[in-house]
């Protein structure tokens, strides 16, 4: 199977901006849309609960993808030489801090 | 039995699967067997990796959508018991699995790259921590999920 030889600077870009773009999301609570479970109804951006909880998480995963998608594709356009240079760590790396970044934000769930 | 009963077990069974190819995978790049096994443990990490690149981002990409799926049932059934009885570690859990699920979900296509054949030497390392990292969060995220599942007990 033939990929693109910009295939690997998409990877490690959308790893990269996908993680740190799904902290700020959750943190800020910047969701595409919200989620009512109760109610089965989607509606666009933050939403007030209606009749129950709201969920903004699948929200938080449009908005990632989204915006390391674009990320991901522009770093395609870059030119071969800088794309080389491009560390394959990052794609691990990045997600690792993230993970250790929610660690933090919800260790109090933990420590009551 | 409710439709998000069977959903729950099937995205039990493919989390099982899941994490018995991860696992193998892991172990293969982490400890690999240098000569013919003989024992369990040894032909258990004795595998080609390689081969269960595939079959892991199909499972991974479909317990997620599942998890995704009943994930409502747990906002409206479970979280509310689970905040009642005050079981916050357990909440803490499980939110951690909801992140972790979708910072692994975002690892796929690195993962895959780099698990293409013939492996490249030079990204030994990039390979082994994607896979360590992936193993962990099926891991962790099947135990809390496992964990969750018990607190009412099946059916209740």
């Amino acid at each position: 199977m033939t990929i693109p030889r910009s295939f690997p600077v998409f990877a490690i870009v959308f790893a990269v901006v996908y993680a740190v773009t799904y902290v700020i999301c959750v943190e800020k609570n910047y969701p595409l849309f919200s989620y009512h479970p109760a109610i089965n109804q989607f509606g666009l951006g933050v939403q007030e609960p209606r009749d129950g909880p709201v969920m903004f998480w699948y929200g938080w995963i449009a908005t990632s993808a989204i915006v390391a998608s674009i990320a991901g594709l522009i770093a395609c356009i870059l030119p071969q030489s800088l794309a080389r240079r491009l560390w394959s760590g990052w794609s691990w790396l990045v997600p690792a801090c993230v993970m250790v970044v929610f660690c933090y934000l919800l260790s109090s769930f933990f420590l009551r | 039995m409710n439709s998000t009963t069977f959903l729950l077990i099937v995205h039990g069974l493919l989390a099982v699967a899941l994490l018995g190819a991860i696992t193998h995978q892991t172990l293969s790049v982490w400890a690999p067997a240098r000569k013919p096994a003989g024992s369990f443990v040894g032909r258990f990490r004795g595998v080609p990796g390689a081969g269960y690149t595939n079959a892991i981002i199909v499972l991974y990409v479909l317990t997620a959508i599942l998890g995704g799926i009943i994930y409502p049932a747990y906002r409206l059934e479970v979280r509310l018991v689970v905040e009642q009885l005050a079981l916050w570690p357990y909440h803490g859990a499980f939110e951690l699995k909801e992140h972790f699920a979708v910072i692994g979900l975002a690892m796929l296509p690195a993962y895959w790259y780099y698990w293409r054949q013939p492996l490249a030497a030079e990204h030994t390392r990039t390979r082994g921590v994607i896979t360590g990292m992936l193993a962990f969060i099926v891991w962790w995220n099947f135990l809390v999920g496992h964990f969750l599942n018990n607190i009412r007990g099946f059916g209740s």
